[in-house]
Parts: C-alpha cells; sequence; structure tokens
C-alpha cells in the first residue's frame, strides 16, 4: 500500500516537473536578453547559450536538471548568480510561518463555529453564521487584505501594514508582521472549513450511537466534543491539507500584499525578471509540498478514523 | 420554482444583470471617459457629479469601474464557456465509457491538481505577453480539471440509474443516451458550476490584474484599480473600497446564484431547512394513582407536528412494570413501538414535538425532571440497547473507552477503575479475551460481539430497567438465542426489570411474561404472554400470530400476511384504526373508538368484536389461507 502509493507520488512528481520544464521553455522570452540585454551581438548571446547550456535539446537539458535536482541542486540563477536552492531555503520559513499561522487561525475559529452552527441546526445562530461564512467565502484575498490594511494599520494603526521581522530577529515584532497576512489568509479558509464541520456533524449527530450516547446520560457538551467531533473530521482534515499543499503557492498575493519575503514573492519577482531557474525550482517545492502533504493527510486519517486503518 | 430559488437568489441575479448591463452598455452610459483625467478635482471624495467619487489623477471611479467590469465579467464567462467546452466532453466519456478512457482523463486530471495552477498562469501571462486573450486562454484551460471531475461525478450517477442502463439494454444508439439522457441531467450540476466557476476566474482575473498580469493600463480592471487604489488609502480610501465593495458582491451574486442552483437539485439540504416551531399545547394526562411498582407510564402521549398534520406516533400508551419482569411490546413497523421507548426516556428530537402524559420510576415523575436531573437517571437507572449493533457503537473510539464512560461519568470512576470494571462486565457478557477488547474497534468485532458490547455498556451502572428495542433483529439467527439468553440471565441476576421490543412473536414467546400489543400507538391488547399468544382477542393480533411461518407449514404454502397497508399515522381512519384491514369489522368500528377492557382478570382488549374460543381463530386462518 505504501509502495503503491509512494510510485504514485513519484510519477506525479515526474509528471508536473516535465510538463513546467517543458512549458517553461516553450514561451516566449529569451534568457538571453534578460541577461545581455536587447543590444548584445548574436555571437555574444550564443556564447551564453553555450556557457547556460541552452542549446542542447530540451529533453536533454531537463534530464540533467532534474539529475542535478536529485542531489539538492536546484541550480544556479542567470540573473542574480545565486544558488536557487539557497534562496528558496531562505524564503520557505517565512512562507510556512504564514500557513502555520494562518492554519492555526482558521482552524481554531472554524471549529467552535461549525460545533455551534450543527448544534443548533436551522435556528437563528446558525443562519447568521452560514450567511458569514459565504460572505467571506467570497471575499477575494486582496480585497480582504486591502480591507484590513485600511482598518487595522491605516485608521486604528494596531498593527504594521507591510513588511517582515524573522521570528530570530525579535519574537513580538514577528508575530504582529504575521499577524494581519495570517488573519486574511485564514478567513477563507475559516469559511470553508466550519461549512464542512456544520455538514458533517449534522449528519453524525442523528447516528443511532449518539441518540445512545444521550440514552446514558452523557451531557450535550461532552457528546458533541467527544463523541460526534471526530468522526466527522474526516472532509475537515481533507480539505486543510488540499488548503496547505494549494497554498504554498496561493501566498503569492498575500505577500505581495503585505510585502512579505516568501516563496510567493521570490515567484513573482523571477516571473517578471524571467529568471526560469528560479521559478522551476519554486514550481517543483510547491508540487512536492503539495504531493507530500495529501500523503500526510492520509496518515493522519488513519489516527481520525480507526476503519482506515486496517486498509 | 421562484419560491424554492429565494429573493436572495432573484437579488444576486439582479445584481449580475446589473453589471453586465453596465458593461455591455458602457459607452452608451452619460460617462466620463475612464482614462479622462481631471474629470473632477483629484481624490475628491464620492458626489452627484462622481458617485464613486474621483482618484489621484482626477479620474471618474465610478466610470473606472463601470469599464473594468468588462474585463472582470468578459474573463469571467469566457474562461467558464471554454472549460465547459473542453471539460464537459472529457468528462461525460470518462463517466460514461468508464474503463480505459476514465482512468487516463482522471490520471491527468490528478496531476493537474498537484500542478500550481496560480504560478503557472503567472508565468504564462508574463512571458506571452499580458493581453485579454492570453488570460482568458490560461484561465480557462485551467479551469478544466474542475469541469471535467464535475461532469464525470454528474454522468457516473446518471449512468447507472434505471432509465439509463434500460436505454443501453434496449440497444439504443450511445449518441442518442448521451443527449436524451444524459445530457439533460448533468445540466443543472453544470448550471451550478457555471456561476460558481465564473466566481473563480473572476477572482482569478482579480488576482492577476492586482499583480500587475491582466490587461494592461490604460484599460481599467478591478484587481487593478484596487492595487491602484492602496497606495492612496490614507487620504482618499473611497478610491480603494469602491472597486473593492463592487468586486464582492459581483463574487458574492455568483456564488449565491450557484449556490441556490445547487441546492435546487440537493434534497440533503433541505432538511435542515428552519421549520416553523408550533407552540402547541402540553397533552393533559388523564387522572390516575401513582402505584408503587418499579416503572409506571400513564397515558403517554408523542405527536409529531408535520406538514400534512399531527403523527401521533405514541396515543395515549399505559403500562407498568417490575423488578425481575419481561413486558414484551410487539407489532407492525410504525406501529410506535420504538417511539414508546424514545418517549418514556424522553429522548426526542427537538422542536416539533409535544409529549404528554407521566412516567413514573418510583414513584418520581420523570417527565418533570430538567436535562440535568434526567441525565442523573439514564444509564444509572434506565438502560437502553438499540436494534443494530452496527451503528450503536461510535466508530472512532475504542471499546474500552466507550465501555468506561459511563462509568467515569456516573460513578466517578477514574479511568483506570473504569477500564478494570468494564474489562469485568465485558466478561460478564460473555466475551472471550476482554483485556484486548478494550483496544479493539466496532469494526474488528461481528454483529453479535458489538451487541453483547452495546449491553455490557447500558448495563455497567446497575440499572433499574433495561429497554431493549429489537435488540436482536440486525443478528444472525444462532446469536440471536444467545443474546436473548443472555439479558435474560442478566435480568435475573440484577434484578431488573426488561423491556422488550420485537415484531418476533417466537422470542416474545420465550422470554417474556407480559405482552402489549400496539397499532397505530395506542394499546390494542395487553396481558399475561400465553394467555394473549393462546386466546388473542384482537382481531390484529390473530394476525400478527397467524403471520408467523410455521415449521409445520408446507413447503410452497403461501406465507399469510396482514391485508392492507399500515396506516397513515398523519391521517388515521376514523373509530377502531383497524377496521378498514379487519375482516370482523362491523359498522360500529368505523365509527366508535373501542376502549380498552378486560375481558379476564388481566388480559384487556380494545375491540368491538372480539375473538372467542380458539375455535374460531383456526377457522378464520382457514378461511384466509384459501
Amino acid at each position: 500500500m505504501i509502495l503503491h502509493r509512494l510510485v504514485r507520488l513519484a510519477v506525479v512528481l515526474l509528471v508536473v516537473t516535465f510538463l513546467s520544464y517543458v512549458l517553461l521553455n516553450l514561451l516566449p522570452g529569451d534568457p538571453t536578453t534578460q541577461i545581455l540585454g536587447l543590444s548584445a551581438t548574436e555571437e555574444a548571446r550564443a556564447q551564453l547559450r553555450q556557457e547556460l547550456g541552452l542549446d542542447q535539446p530540451l529533453l536533454i537539458r531537463y534530464a540533467a536538471w532534474l539529475g542535478d535536482l536529485l542531489t539538492g541542486d536546484f541550480g544556479t540563477s542567470y540573473i542574480t548568480r545565486l544558488p536557487v536552492a539557497e534562496e528558496l531555503a531562505e524564503r520557505l520559513p517565512v512562507t510556512l510561518e504564514l500557513l502555520v499561522v494562518a492554519q492555526a487561525v482558521a482552524l481554531g475559529l472554524a471549529i467552535p463555529v461549525g460545533v455551534a452552527a450543527a448544534r443548533r441546526a436551522g435556528r437563528a445562530l446558525d443562519q447568521v453564521l452560514t450567511a458569514v461564512s459565504f460572505a467571506l467565502l467570497s471575499t477575494p484575498v486582496f480585497v480582504l487584505g486591502v480591507l484590513l490594511i485600511l482598518v487595522f494599520a491605516v485608521t486604528w494603526r494596531l498593527l504594521p501594514a507591510t513588511g517582515w521581522t524573522p521570528l530570530s530577529v525579535d519574537v513580538g515584532w514577528n508575530l504582529t508582521s504575521v499577524l494581519l497576512p495570517a488573519v486574511t489568509l485564514g478567513c477563507g479558509q475559516l469559511a470553508v472549513y466550519a461549512r464542512l464541520l456544520r455538514t458533517d456533524l449534522i449528519a453524525t449527530l442523528q447516528e443511532d450511537y449518539i441518540t445512545l450516547a444521550r440514552a446514558r446520560g452523557l451531557s450535550p457538551r461532552r457528546i458533541l466534543w467527544r463523541h460526534a467531533l471526530r468522526p466527522s473530521a474526516i472532509s475537515l482534515v481533507t480539505a486543510v491539507g488540499l488548503n496547505l499543499g494549494a497554498l504554498i503557492g496561493g501566498t503569492v498575493i498575500i505577500e505581495t500584499l503585505f510585502g512579505l519575503p516568501g516563496v510567493g514573492r521570490l515567484i513573482v519577482d523571477s516571473i517578471f525578471s524571467r529568471d526560469y531557474l528560479t521559478v522551476q525550482g519554486s514550481v517543483v517545492l510547491i508540487s512536492v509540498g503539495y504531493v507530500l502533504v495529501n500523503f500526510a493527510v492520509d496518515l493522519v486519517y488513519a489516527a481520525v478514523d480507526p476503519r482506515i486503518r486496517r486498509a | 420554482m421562484r419560491r424554492r430559488l429565494g429573493p436572495v437568489f432573484w437579488i444576486a441575479a439582479a445584481w449580475i444583470t446589473l453589471v453586465l448591463a453596465a458593461a455591455v452598455l458602457a459607452d452608451l452610459l452619460p460617462l466620463p471617459r475612464f482614462d479622462e483625467t481631471l474629470a473632477g478635482p483629484p481624490q475628491a471624495g464620492p458626489s452627484g457629479a462622481h458617485p464613486f467619487g474621483t482618484d489621484g489623477l482626477g479620474r471618474d471611479v465610478f466610470s473606472r469601474v463601470v469599464y473594468g467590469a468588462r474585463v472582470s465579467l468578459g474573463v469571467g464567462i469566457g474562461a467558464v464557456l471554454l472549460g465547459l467546452l473542453i471539460g464537459a466532453p472529457l468528462g461525460i466519456v470518462a463517466g460514461y465509457r468508464r474503463r480505459a478512457a476514465d482512468a487516463l482523463i482522471m490520471a491527468v486530471t490528478d496531476i493537474a491538481l498537484a500542478f500550481p495552477a496560480l504560478v503557472f498562469a503567472l508565468a504564462v501571462v508574463a512571458f506571452a505577453g499580458a493581453s485579454l486573450r492570453n488570460v482568458l486562454l490560461v484561465l480557462g484551460v485551467l479551469g478544466v480539471p474542475a469541469w471535467t471531475r464535475l461532469i464525470r461525478g454528474a454522468t457516473l450517477s446518471v449512468a447507472q440509474r434505471e432509465f439509463v442502463l434500460a436505454a443501453r439494454a434496449l440497444g439504443a444508439r450511445e449518441r442518442r443516451i448521451l443527449w436524451r439522457e444524459i445530457v439533460p441531467n448533468v445540466t443543472v450540476p453544470a448550471a451550478s458550476y457555471a456561476f460558481i466557476g465564473m466566481a473563480i476566474a473572476v477572482v482569478a482575473e482579480g488576482s492577476l490584474a492586482f499583480l500587475g498580469l491582466s490587461v494592461q493600463a490604460p484599460t481599467p480592471t478591478w484587481g487593478g484599480l484596487i492595487n491602484e487604489g492602496r497606495t492612496v488609502m490614507d487620504n482618499a480610501p473611497h478610491v480603494v473600497l469602491a472597486p473593492s465593495i463592487v468586486m464582492f458582491l459581483t463574487v458574492l451574486s455568483f456564488n449565491v446564484v450557484g449556490d441556490r442552483l445547487r441546492a435546487l437539485t440537493d434534497v440533503r439540504e433541505s432538511g435542515l431547512e428552519p421549520v416553523r416551531q408550533v407552540t402547541a399545547a402540553p397533552l393533559p394526562a388523564a387522572t390516575h394513582a401513582i402505584k408503587a411498582g418499579l416503572l409506571q407510564v400513564e397515558d403517554l402521549r408523542t405527536h409529531f407536528v408535520v406538514g400534512r398534520g399531527t403523527v401521533k406516533a405514541v396515543d395515549g400508551v399505559s403500562l407498568t412494570l417490575e423488578r425481575g419482569r419481561t413486558l414484551a411490546v410487539v407489532g407492525e413497523s410504525g406501529s410506535g413501538k420504538s417511539m414508546l421507548i424514545r418517549s418514556i426516556l424522553g429522548l426526542l428530537p427537538g422542536g416539533d414535538v409535544v409529549r404528554g402524559g407521566k412516567v413514573y420510576l418510583e414513584g418520581e415523575d420523570l417527565t418533570a425532571f430538567t436535562p440535568e436531573q434526567m441525565r442523573q437517571v439514564l444509564g444509572p437507572r434506565l438502560a437502553t440497547v438499540f436494534q443494530d449493533p452496527m451503528t450503536a457503537l461510535n466508530p472512532v473510539r475504542s471499546i474500552g473507552t466507550q465501555v468506561a464512560e459511563p462509568l467515569q461519568v456516573h460513578r466517578g470512576m477514574s479511568r483506570r477503575q473504569a477500564l478494570a470494571e468494564a474489562v469485568r462486565l465485558l466478561a460478564s457478557v460473555g466475551i472471550p479475551d476482554p483485556e484486548r477488547m478494550l483496544r479493539r474497534y466496532p469494526h474488528q468485532l461481528s454483529g453479535g460481539m458489538r451487541q453483547r458490547v452495546t449491553i455490557a455498556m447500558a448495563l455497567s451502572c446497575g440499572p433499574d430497567v433495561l429497554f431493549a428495542d429489537e435488540p436482536t433483529t440486525a443478528l444472525d439467527v444462532t446469536i440471536q438465542d444467545q443474546v436473548l439468553r443472555l439479558v435474560h440471565r442478566l435480568r435475573g441476576e440484577r434484578d431488573m426489570a426488561v423491556l422488550l421490543v420485537s415484531h418476533d412473536l417466537s422470542v416474545v414467546a420465550e422470554w417474556a411474561d407480559e405482552v402489549i400489543v400496539m397499532y397505530a400507538g395506542k394499546v390494542v391488547e395487553r396481558g399475561p404472554t400465553a394467555e394473549v399468544l393462546e386466546r388473542a382477542r384482537m382481531p390484529y393480533t390473530e394476525a400478527l400470530l397467524q403471520a408467523v411461518p410455521k415449521l409445520t407449514d408446507p413447503a410452497h404454502h403461501r406465507l399469510r400476511v396482514i391485508t392492507g397497508r399500515p396506516p397513515d399515522l398523519a391521517a388515521l381512519p376514523g373509530g377502531c384504526a383497524f377496521h378498514p384491514r379487519c375482516p370482523y369489522a362491523g359498522d360500529r368500528c368505523a365509527v366508535e373508538e373501542p376502549p380498552l377492557v378486560a375481558g379476564s382478570a388481566d388480559h384487556l382488549y380494545a375491540c368491538w368484536h372480539p375473538r372467542g374460543a380458539e375455535a374460531t381463530i383456526i377457522e378464520g386462518a382457514e378461511t384466509r389461507g384459501r
């Protein structure tokens, strides 16, 4: 089973890296123009191409790049002349911290909200919560970010609008700089998670074993949190996994809006500067992250639901 | 249709129409050009001439938002159509053909989902040029996997239905089946997702524009306007707020329309629609004396208020139960047996239920208890076992946790003590190797073992009364007897009373001391088991007895059934509820309801034409048998 999954994982990664490599190379634009400028002579360009290995056939270049990749060598950027791996390693912690705090915010609010809504399904509180999460779901992340900046940074001046303080420099400042972007990112997820949990909880609460738990004189609070929550969490776990994976690429907007030096910002910058190898490296990182997170989610399933352990 | 979509749907649809009309007719509207600088004073707030104010260059924000809608809606609609045109045929083929085509298409969409879509879109637009055409193409293609999955799912569910299988079996041409049967059924989910997809595309285009990678200046786009506006957020917040709010409302409207269309086909959700709370007066109980016995139920009523009227699930049931006795409740499905148990225990769904009558436990009125007081009784004094052991245990909690829990809650035991007690309990219900059992999960157990576990849980706090709702119906015949024998033994050991609900008269004959026969929520006959089974007075009881197949019946003997259908509880016939199905019914039966009267000392029945001697029963059976 595990072996089967690992093979599948390898195939998906191979296809994704190949596609991204080929697609990026097929797109119009010439890296030599970016490096040497428009006025460079054709000989200089040809020489540079040879130097960079760009005169080789696409498949050979892909194979060489993939070989290096497996040894952890993401190549050296044509533009900045820095190893791509180093650049990514520097940016990744920022993005990861943003993701983790955003998920913590989203889950920390979604679970109580989902439980409260399910417990009073169809009543006023449930309808209000459902409407609010629907509205949140329909707010583009940059619109929400702009509004939050307008309120918390511009009007009330409580939090910085942009900028980043690494965790290693100052914990307090780090938290203030991650809070607004993380809340912006987390709000959309919050809505998704709360809706999922509400729906599944309502279904679980109709089960015989819940009625029997009531027949054993257990309190509603205990039944909700200890009996009903875990069997209702499968969709939630799936969604968290998918989001964590997908968001590694989805922080582009947030990082741009809040001026965070993360992977997303790096991608935008390198796309604008035609820094192919950095874009390639980021795409690989994101795809690997997505696939690995989904792999991990399957393991979490087993922890949540013992029926899956057997498989 | 209109009513079910709801007013919110129509408001959302109106907003989309309005924005769409403004975008299409922008050139005809009396607006300043979107790129006309100094159309008004720079950074001026909203006014009559400039409803959304002006930006830093004095351009009219309203006009820019209207022209921006052209790009946003153009990309939204265009990308959805493109995704649909490519994705729908693929999805239909994958869902209808299955096998190789399906596997291939699904593998490709799997990979596509692992591909960072937004990054890809950024790269393509950046390298190929930021134009309306490129943005539209990229977002359209990126939407294909989602469309393929959706259409495949919808096709799959339709392709397996009877009418399509029938058409296939009749040799209908494939293309004909696709067009006549599948396409119409896929239309509603597709229409619903089209609007959700437009919301996604509008947001995606906005994201690209926000990064400066959509249609280039001077053409305004919503994302671009928001990006520009945030630089002057300090002095002129309206410049960023106007496009933000319009964009939010538009995305919200697309989502609302999509969601309401989906709800049209989704039956599951409708059960959660808010129900009108009916404030029915509590049903008064008939006057009665409180006896000294263990459990006394007096004139218990449970009525559900539904759209069609009032369902009288339990209608005036009285019974008494003593320690060391087993009372059986029999009747067809829907006769109110299970609801009687839930009603006694107060385990009714909230809202539109009216309960009346009294339940006394050793003289204490349980119907006057608060939920908190009731929880002290449920478990320690009144315990329950349900019909289906497959659904009675929580699938994600270990057996040990589940059996130990009531002990911890009600008896204040530590977890260690409770687990030790759980081992003892599991052993007492005949579970081999109980220590190992503690760590196992319900799915690892057979049905019989699970039912033993639920019995152990029910008995954990030493209850006075065990309510067993068809405890063996879901089990193999060989296990049934073991479980009932166990319940009987435990009843003796613990000096409990058992209320056994069953439709199996052979079970009742073997284990019950007394029997209650229920029909349409009412007690129609009651008495000592042997007396009732041998000398049934009520024709319904007689019919139930005759419906039991006997070993002495010839091999191809026609199974005797009770004629007619169980009654509609929301619209019961007048008089005796059984009269439309009763072979002995007279004129009086349709008019006047028979009271429960005593035939002999403790044998009661409700019938105007009670069956007399055994001879008539056999005679009746033979008449019906032919």
